[in-house]
């Protein structure tokens, strides 16, 4: 018997898979064992078959015990990623909350951009001050762009204003960047103060935002009912009421109006404006060249009314000047603790014409009043 | 390389007259496989049941006639649903098809990059069987299917992957086979002279006469065992699975096969007429000092009835 001849004959793939998954009956499994313990080729084959049937079954058992996505499990999923989640949300609400207050001095900014630029005619080396103090070049510029684009639409006040004090209106509008509200607040308190002279201490003033805001509402309720109860007669009256109007366009597209409040007519006397050169001149010169205290230390706080100048330097002396800050003169200490901010008394009290005196707060929140600037008596 | 079922061979020589199968049985079994849905009818799917179970005879000794009990055991022992699959493919069926491709394909990719371990020969070996089994092969003009010789015993995935591997190992006999002679001018050296086989002591020639003997005394599946462990390197835990027992099992077995082959082998010694003394020192010899083929007389010893019946 030629063995050679008898090895090319082989069971087939049937009887070879029957054998491994012991589908075959015992007489046939018998055969196909036998030929197995002498045939390297079938051996190598039911090996290689079964090898590949044991990865198939590792592959399918890995994927079986790999976690599948149900419903619910992406909590499971991200119960690492709450923390964090939890600690942004708390920090983005923290700004959220925060945020206004710290945005709040934009009045104050609003405020004094245009008190550079406003009082026309502003020399042009005032000029180049005024704009290397503008906080906020290209906002101002695009600002001017829609002005001049929104011109067309505008009245003659307003275009008038417009042209009068571009800075003021454009540092409003990029006011209304930060808040439309606070933008109309801004322009409503540049249309009064710059009419009047103790707008040129809040040009120094460090005012608490809360009050400032306050105040604006107030100015911008009256601001309204001037303009419409009393004709400006004059030039800058005419651009009190442009600004104004300005204000009151600003507040319309802000949203719903604020009820108004029926405050005192008069906002604006002809006195009151007729000081404004002088108080002008005196803020550009001290603007110029702040002033030099005797205690060489510096400015805290200052206040202007009726030729006084009142200045509180680092360590809470109180110094008064009546020739705008030529000459210096300490204040006797009349007050207790340490004086931290002094402020013309009009114009912070009421929208009526200026009253005269200073007010002078300690670190407490004490309050002290003098009409000379030199005799104090707390409130 | 040609291949057969083994109860062909089995059968050989016997009048294998199918036993009639029950009309209600294959109804049963016809509406469960659903053998309509891949355009098999009732006579066509008795055939196939009929060809298959005259084959084996419904699994019984040959010659015995089943009841209907026995031929309902026997067709529930097989892959119905397989069996009908490949058949409708093997006829061409789109559905089946269909169905084959999306059931089959990926692991069969998968089966043929494992078996040859390459991912480019996997692919082209089960593209190559893809092809084989759609029939592209024709045989006097006649599309010839692997897919006809399938019979429903074992799986169609199992049936898959051993005919993936008899490509891939016939394959790769036919190409060692035909490897270029090496050039000698590229490194080549010529085998050492082979020394001059030194006379075999006749203790030797006794030792190699009893352990063919013995060899050929062992059972089949001890035989199988020596072979895939010593020969082919194969390891417990890839022989376990093939046997259907504990890895712990076939070292127990091993180590008994190994032990009552060395008590064969004495004994044999002992029958060729040496003194248990001079037996155990003929088995304490330096096994390099024997001449022996082990691989071959694994091969011819005890001729199995498979290869007999076939050569018939």
């Amino acid at each position: 018997m030629n063995t050679t001849s008898q090895l090319d004959l082989h069971p087939d793939a049937e009887s070879l898979n029957a054998f491994a998954e012991q589908a075959l009956a015992a007489p046939e499994r018998e055969q196909v064992l036998v030929h197995l313990a002498r045939c390297s080729r079938c051996r190598q084959v039911i090996f290689l078959a079964h090898q590949a049937a044991a990865d198939a079954e590792t592959s399918a058992q890995v994927a079986a015990a790999r976690p599948t996505t149900q419903p619910g499990m992406w909590f499971l999923n991200w119960r690492f990623a709450w923390v964090p989640a939890a600690a942004l949300a708390a920090a983005l609400a923290l700004v959220v909350t925060f945020h206004p207050r710290h945005t709040a001095p934009a009045p104050e900014m609003a405020k004094l951009t245009p008190l550079s630029e406003s009082t026309a005619p502003v020399p042009q080396e005032q000029a180049a001050t005024g704009a290397a103090h503008n906080p906020a070049p290209a906002l101002v510029k695009k600002s001017i762009a829609r002005d001049v684009e929104l011109g067309a639409h505008r009245g003659p006040a307003e275009n008038l204003a417009l042209e009068a004090a571009p800075s003021a209106a454009s540092t409003a509008e990029s006011g209304e960047i930060a808040g439309s509200s606070e933008s109309s607040h801004a322009v409503t308190t540049l249309s009064v103060e710059s009419a009047s002279q103790p707008v040129a201490a809040a040009h120094y003033q460090p005012e608490p935002a809360a009050a400032a805001v306050q105040q604006d509402q107030q100015q911008f309720s009256g601001t309204l009912s001037a303009g419409s109860a009393a004709p400006p007669v004059s030039l800058k009256s005419m651009q009190a009421e442009a600004y104004t109007a300005h204000a009151r366009r600003q507040a319309a597209s802000a949203g719903p109006r604020r009820p108004q409040q029926s405050a005192p007519a008069a906002s604006f006397d002809m006195n009151t404006q007729q000081q404004l050169p002088e108080l002008t001149d005196s803020l550009k010169a001290r603007k110029a060249n702040p002033p030099k205290l005797p205690s060489g230390l510096a400015v805290v706080s200052t206040a202007i009314a009726q030729n006084l100048v009142l200045v509180i330097d680092q360590t809470g002396a109180l110094f008064l000047s009546g020739d705008s800050g030529q000459h210096w003169e300490q204040v006797a200490r009349q007050w207790t603790g340490r004086a931290i901010e002094v402020r013309a008394k009009t114009g912070l009290s009421s929208n009526a014409a200026p009253a005269g005196g200073f007010e002078l707060k300690n670190e407490a929140g004490s309050i002290w009043a003098s009409v000379d600037g030199k005799t104090w008596t707390a409130q | 390389m040609p291949s057969q079922p083994v109860e062909a061979s089995a059968t050989a020589g016997i009048s294998a007259v199918p036993e009639p199968i029950h009309n209600a049985l294959v109804e049963e079994l016809w509406r469960e496989c659903s053998a309509s849905a891949y355009g098999l009818e009732r006579e066509r799917f008795r055939e196939i049941l009929e060809r298959v179970a005259a084959a084996q005879n419904f699994g019984l000794a040959p010659g015995a006639a089943a009841t209907r009990r026995q031929q309902r055991d026997f067709f529930r022992g097989l892959r119905l649903a397989d069996l009908v699959l490949a058949r409708a493919c093997a006829n061409g069926h789109p559905g089946a098809w269909e169905h084959f491709l999306a059931t089959y394909r990926q692991p069969l990719t998968r089966a043929a990059i494992a078996i040859t371990g390459s991912e480019t020969l996997g692919r082209e070996l089960a593209d190559q069987l893809y092809a084989e089994l759609y029939g592209l092969t024709t045989r006097d003009g006649v599309r010839r299917s692997p897919l006809d010789s399938y019979r429903g015993r074992g799986s169609l995935m199992g049936w898959l992957r051993t005919t993936l591997a008899q490509r891939h190992v016939d394959h790769h006999r036919r190409t060692r086979r035909e490897l270029p002679l090496d050039d000698p001018a590229d490194g080549y050296e010529p085998p050492a002279a082979i020394p001059e086989p030194e006379t075999p002591s006749a203790d030797l020639l006794l030792l190699g006469r009893a352990i063919e003997e013995a060899l050929r005394q062992l059972a089949a599946e001890e035989r199988f065992l020596l072979a895939a462990y010593y020969l082919d390197g194969r390891t417990l835990l890839e022989i376990a699975p093939l046997l259907h027992v504990h890895e712990a099992t076939v070292s127990r077995k091993l180590r008994r096969v190994t032990s009552g082959l060395r008590k064969r082998i004495a004994r044999n010694l002992q029958g060729l007429g040496l003194s248990k003394p001079a037996a155990q020192e003929a088995l304490d010899a330096d096994p390099r000092d024997l001449n022996l083929n082990l691989k071959k007389i694994l091969q011819i010893s005890s001729l199995d009835a498979f290869q007999e019946k076939a050569t018939l």
